[in-house]
């Protein structure tokens, strides 16, 4: 067994890796990254994942619903890291198959995969106590900056975090950025990590303070100008796994189970086969287990 | 033999969630309370809760204090009322009220708690003379789990008892309008004995009679029968914490109220409230405070909370009730 297949054993087993094998990791991860374009292109069939969060349980369920890489092909939407108790972990056993299977799994980029937002919501914080300094939260954040922003599976489903940008009204606008950054507060980078649908009608302000708010016309042009038939993202939390809107033509993939383990949500995967069908497997959080949840966690808070 | 289940001890641990909370929004500009750190021994090793918990404080804390002042502001004459807030906890209310404009208006404020909560907060409240200026003269009572000063006084009281031995405890003064106030604190009693509490008080608050105007304003979680609330039953239970005394909607909060004598009543979610009961201006105040970038599980849980008030006899009843104000007309929130 070579060295890499021995760490995702470790790391399937929610074991963490030395510091040094972090970082060699990500140095590889980045060396693989860069060569692949803002908007990476991806063959039907695959599978499309939603928001993660640091709940590596949940994470396994989500591999036993869809199956292992390599056998399955994944997208993941971003958002693999904060809130939840396993970022660490999460976060190296997704790129670990990504150095071992490049070809198999595409990681997108989302708002949480950002050296600001982690500092606030745990992943900071999870390093620093995992590690006892803050390196492996650095060698991370420097594989952040080279995620892509998008794929697109047969030239007609169009994958992000977050969503549209009044700026980018085509897919090469997207292929133009400059992507190896800290994400921006504002601009087309920034939004299609931010943004979300809503019943409105074109552009709107976000309340999340970064991306905006686009309506179904917004989506309906877009489409037409790609010749795309579905917008697939995630970012916001949703109660049945998934949420299609606008004519199904946009969708929500949410995948992150009793998210931060207090909303009580189902999660689900996106299973696009040969002919770009659509099969929404919905999964349930992992069992009860005394390492699912920590026994010093911090218990999830309510008004009391 | 039967112990005491330590689920009490659960309960009243809830308390210090409470106060961490309002520490953590009051450090942050959310609201101003300059008293909460003087209830804990070491504030400074408290950290800020998450932006959700400084949200749902702030709107919770605004709501009760406007309905509080409302109250007040409706009795006749500019009299004077009495308050009582039972599982008032380490609430900081009375200091805010007694420091600000409506000071010469409280006859009385009355708080009970389980004696383990009063005893401490009795004796924070004789080791900070900040806090024990604003009471005036005041002796400790009761083994030191009880304080009483002219207008404020602090009593330990097993709220699942029947009330009648509550009402022997108060003193009220017959003539006075009551207002009654329980944040979080009917959801952890038997269904039952929070009905009879309210009740109590339509039903002339053990004085003998009828004593109106009466006013009640509560705070509490509601509407868990869903997915959420099943995990929040779960999450609670795994500290011990059991709320046999939810209910299962507005409406039923509102049918509480009338099965308890008030003739009138209204409930709002936390969520209702944060979308259209705040001025733009404060909302986009808060807004300015920290990062709060997810929504929908912000408004998941608020929707699990419910500001509701109700009263009997109040003057105005009818004409334009005692309760929230929605956002101006012309300034949606």
């Amino acid at each position: 067994m070579n060295n890499l297949d021995r760490q995702i054993e470790q790391l399937k087993r929610c074991e963490i890796l030395p510091e040094p094998e972090v970082r060699l990791l990500c140095l590889k991860a980045r060396e693989l990254l860069i060569e692949e374009g803002n908007v990476v292109y991806v063959d039907s069939p695959a599978t499309i994942c939603g928001d993660i969060h640091g709940q590596f349980f949940d994470l396994l369920e989500l591999f036993k619903v869809g199956g292992w890489c390599p056998e399955t092909k994944y997208i993941f939407m971003g958002d693999f890291v904060d809130r939840g108790f396993y970022s660490v972990e999460t976060f190296l056993l997704l790129l670990a198959f990504k150095v071992r299977y490049p070809d198999r799994i595409t990681l997108i980029r989302g708002n949480h995969e950002s050296r600001q937002i982690t500092q606030v919501y745990g992943f900071y914080d999870e390093c620093t106590r995992k590690y006892g300094s803050a390196s492996v939260w650095r060698y991370c954040c420097d594989v952040f900056d080279y995620l892509a922003l998008g794929a697109i599976v047969d030239g007609r489903v169009f994958c992000v975090h977050g969503g549209l940008s009044p700026t980018i009204q085509y897919l090469d606008a997207i292929r133009a950025i400059d992507r190896k950054m800290e994400v921006p507060h504002d601009g087309g980078m920034c939004d299609l990590l931010w943004s979300d649908p809503d019943e409105i009608v074109g552009w709107g302000m976000s309340p999340r303070g970064a991306g905006f708010l686009f309506g179904s016309d917004v989506v309906r042009t877009f489409c037409h100008s790609n010749d795309l038939d579905l917008i697939a993202r995630a970012h916001q939390l949703a109660m049945e796994g998934y949420k299609l809107m606008f004519d199904r033509r946009i969708v929500t993939v949410w995948s992150a189970p009793n998210y931060c383990y207090r909303c009580g949500n189902v999660a689900s995967i996106l299973d696009l086969d040969e002919d770009l069908r659509q099969e929404y497997k919905v999964f349930h959080h992992a069992p009860p287990d005394p390492r699912s949840v920590p026994a010093k966690r911090p218990p999830a808070e309510y008004f009391l | 033999m039967f112990s005491p289940p330590d689920t009490d001890s659960a309960t009243r641990s809830t308390d210090q969630d409470a106060l961490h909370a309002r520490l953590s929004a009051s450090r942050l500009g959310y609201i101003p309370d300059p008293w909460a750190a003087l209830f804990l021994s070491r504030p400074q090793g408290v950290q800020n809760r998450p932006g959700l918990i400084n949200v749902g404080t702030w709107l919770r804390t605004r709501s009760v204090d406007l309905l509080v002042e409302e109250f007040i502001a409706r009795v006749e004459g500019g009299g004077k009322v009495q308050v009582l807030s039972v599982g008032a906890g380490s609430d900081t209310r009375f200091w805010r009220l007694a420091t600000g404009p409506l000071k010469d208006r409280l006859a009385k404020y009355i708080e009970v708690d389980f004696p383990e909560i009063t005893s401490s907060k009795a004796r924070s409240i004789w080791k900070h003379a900040r806090l024990k200026v604003v009471l005036g003269a005041c002796k400790l009572d009761a083994g030191g789990t009880a304080l009483h000063s002219e207008v404020y006084h602090l009593l330990p009281f097993d709220l699942r008892q029947p009330p009648a031995a509550l009402g022997a405890l108060l003193n009220l003064d017959a003539a006075l309008p009551t207002l009654l106030l329980a944040e979080c604190v009917l959801p952890y009693m038997p269904p039952e004995a929070g009905g009879a509490l309210l009740h109590w008080a339509t039903a002339g608050l053990g004085l003998g009679g009828e004593r109106v105007p009466v006013g009640v304003v509560l705070y509490e979680m509601f509407g868990l029968g869903d997915a959420f609330g099943g995990v929040m039953r779960e999450n609670l239970a795994a500290r011990g914490v059991s709320i046999p005394g939810t209910l299962p909607s507005l409406h039923a909060l509102q049918e509480r109220f009338e099965a308890a004598g008030y003739t009138q009543s209204s409930a709002l979610t936390l969520q209702d409230i944060r979308t259209h009961y705040v001025p733009r201006s404060e909302t986009e105040r808060v807004a300015t405070l920290e990062l709060i970038d997810e929504y929908e599980e912000l408004d998941l849980v608020l929707r699990h909370y419910a500001v509701a008030w109700a009263s009997k006899g109040l003057a105005g009843e009818g004409e334009g009730e005692w309760g929230l104000r929605k956002a101006g007309e012309g300034e949606e929130s």
